[in-house]
């Protein structure tokens, strides 16, 4: 069987997490009293900040550590960080814009079949595991790569990886094990 | 015997006489009484292999009273649930293995037990004797999501393999449960437990082929085929009345709330077959299904394909033209009927039905686009997981953002996420004005 695709399988993704640090101390007070789209929540210690041009949340700790999650690329993600720390240099904190990370990235995508996914977690053992009673998806972990991904029998995966390479190459490494175990859309005689 | 060369450092004199106090070697000064030197007490260096506290103190060693309680938990729990002697004997060895191991050597005496429960899981697997892991979790009274996670951890350290079972294995057992064997209830309700399997079996397997079974908990699922099972196998109308929670407390089992939705679920899918049966002209609802359950389970295969063929047909006549439905499936179909020529006198219809399609199927060669294909495919095959029937709105793409390292972010831009000073000092009065409100 062919394992490249003959129809490309559109990878959407979702969620793109990052980090960043700003080398100061910031005062959360401040923030929440002079930033519009702030939600301080004090009991955690951090302030959460909804930016609208790329729509993005991002945990301010007053440690500098920022997260931002909500980015769908990891492009969009650094331009929502920069544009965060522009913002609370203008509120006047020295910001140093450093260690910008990409660490998580979410994604969808949809195979053309559905898959039997008990012949799937037979094959792949230990790499795949299946619990029907816990979740009705597979869980399929490549080590080297970082990164999980949940098989449905629908033949919709969810990937997540360290970055955006990981996330693709890990669809492109699990396509021909799914493209074994698929059943046709209408089954007959087969059964779960 | 006096030392001639030391003098005493207090007085000076050189009479220095051996003087044992006990046993202690002493010198003394005979003029004074200062004590010049004095021996050890214990003189001998000890020069062989080095021994340690615990080897010497100890009396006898026994095992970890933790691991001898867990066992006793462990052998509990397979006498509770009536395994035989070489699970019992299995699931002690696992255990054994996996507490020694340093991953559960440290950890709470709770998780401790649910280890127990994993390892007479995992053994119950291996040998084949259906249980489920919400069973274990009942025994543990915990949580399933945290006993699969230990379960998982177990499967690695102890590196086995132990193969999950499927709803119809488990199904035996379940219907065990259902007192209403001949003995307990009046006739008219009565059912013996092997007939009422074998028919809640083969409507389980009929619903896995029509997406009712795929990722749902298998325990509503068997409920819901056990009481149509019982319905059908003699459908007078005291039965047909019997709601589903009268008969739970009938059987005298806990009724579950998902088991309703499965109901209806099953009879919509029965429905779809009946109305394929040739010989029954009335028309179909969810209330006359029930009578027809054993005519529909005997012929299923063949009106699971005449259901199919009468769908395609179907969606052709809505649209001949666009979007023709996949070749495959109808693909499928033809190779089916030639494999299996002869099973029932129902068949001779379709494989005549066939030929007419076949050459239809090739002339439909424009491909569906993949996208649209994965999407709508709910609305082409006759049955489709609820996900796929009723898929959710799409959100409105968001345009993709033209990024550039070198943009210049604009001072308006910023400022808009900054509120003036006018507003921020508008703000803290309304805190420390709602934070009055709220004291008073």
């Amino acid at each position: 069987m062919d394992s490249s695709n003959d129809e490309a399988v559109d990878i959407i993704i979702t969620n793109v997490v990052a980090t960043f640090r700003t080398r100061c101390h910031l005062n959360l007070r401040t923030i929440a009293l002079e930033g519009t789209n702030v939600i301080y929540k004090p009991e955690v210690g951090k302030v959460l900040m909804k930016l609208r041009k790329p729509r993005i949340t991002a945990s301010i700790w007053s440690s500098g550590k920022i997260i931002c999650t909500g980015a769908t690329s990891e492009d969009e993600a650094k331009l929502g960080a920069r544009r965060l720390a522009r913002c609370l240099q203008k509120l006047g904190f020295k910001v140093n814009f450093s260690a910008f990370k990409v660490v998580n990235v979410l994604a969808v995508c949809s195979m053309p079949f559905s898959i039997h996914l008990i012949d799937f977690t037979k094959n792949n053992r230990p790499i795949a595991s299946y619990e029907p009673e816990l979740h009705p998806a597979a869980t399929y972990r490549i080590k080297n790569l970082k990164a999980t991904i949940q098989v449905f029998s629908t033949g919709s995966l969810t990937v997540t990886g360290p970055n955006v390479q990981n996330v693709a190459t890990a669809v492109e490494q699990v396509y021909p094990l799914l493209f074994e175990c698929r059943k046709p859309l209408c089954k007959q005689d087969k059964k779960m | 015997m006096p030392r001639r060369n030391t003098r005493c450092p207090g007085c000076g004199s050189s009479n220095i006489v051996n003087d044992n106090l006990y046993c202690q070697a002493q010198q003394v000064c005979a003029d004074c009484g200062t004590v010049v030197s004095e021996g050890s007490l214990a003189q001998d260096p000890y020069n062989g292999p080095e021994i340690s506290y615990s080897r010497t103190t100890v009396v006898k060693k026994k095992p970890c009273v933790n691991l001898i309680q867990g066992m006793e938990r462990v052998k509990e729990m397979s006498r509770l649930l009536r395994v035989r002697k070489e699970v019992e004997e299995l699931s002690l060895t696992y255990y054994r293995q996996a507490y020694e191991h340093k991953t559960f050597l440290n950890v709470t005496l709770q998780r401790k037990e649910i280890l127990g429960g994993c390892c007479v899981l995992a053994s119950c697997r291996q040998q084949r004797w259906p249980i489920t892991l919400n069973t274990v979790s009942y025994l543990l009274n915990d949580d399933p999501a945290v006993v699969g996670e230990v379960y998982h951890e177990m499967i690695k350290v102890l590196n086995i393999q132990a193969p999950a079972f499927s709803v119809t294995d488990v199904m035996e057992a379940h219907c065990q449960e259902y007192k209403i064997n001949p003995g307990h209830v009046p006739d008219e309700l009565a059912e013996e437990s092997r007939v009422l399997t074998k028919r809640a079996v083969a409507l389980v397997e009929l619903a896995a082929d029509s997406w009712i079974v795929t990722g749902r908990h298998p325990l509503p699922i068997m409920m819901a085929a056990v009481y149509l099972a019982w319905q059908s196998l003699k459908p007078n109308p005291q039965r047909l009345k019997m709601s589903l929670e009268k008969f739970c407390r009938l059987g005298k089992v806990q009724k579950i709330k998902v088991a309703g939705p499965r109901i209806t679920e099953m009879k919509g899918m029965l429905c779809k077959l009946g109305k394929e049966i040739p010989w029954y002209k009335q028309v179909l609802t969810p209330d006359n299904v029930v009578s027809l359950v054993g005519d529909i389970l005997q012929h299923r295969y063949s009106l699971l394909r005449r259901a199919m063929k009468a769908h395609e047909l179907s969606l052709l006549e809505k649209c001949p033209v666009n979007s023709p439905p996949a070749e495959t499936p109808s693909s499928e179909v033809t190779e089916d009927a030639g494999q299996t020529p002869a099973t029932s006198s129902v068949n001779a219809e379709n494989e005549a039905g066939d030929k007419d399609e076949s050459p239809k199927s090739p002339s439909e060669l424009s491909d569906p686009q993949a996208q649209g294909s994965t999407q709508n495919w709910g609305k082409r095959v006759l049955f489709a997981p609820p996900c796929v029937v009723n898929p959710k709105k799409k959100k409105t793409e968001r345009p993709a953002l033209h990024v550039s390292e070198d943009d210049h972010i604009s001072d308006s831009e910023i400022d808009s996420y900054i509120r003036t000073p006018q507003e921020a000092r508008d703000f803290a009065v309304m805190q420390t004005m709602l934070k009055e409100q709220n004291k008073v």
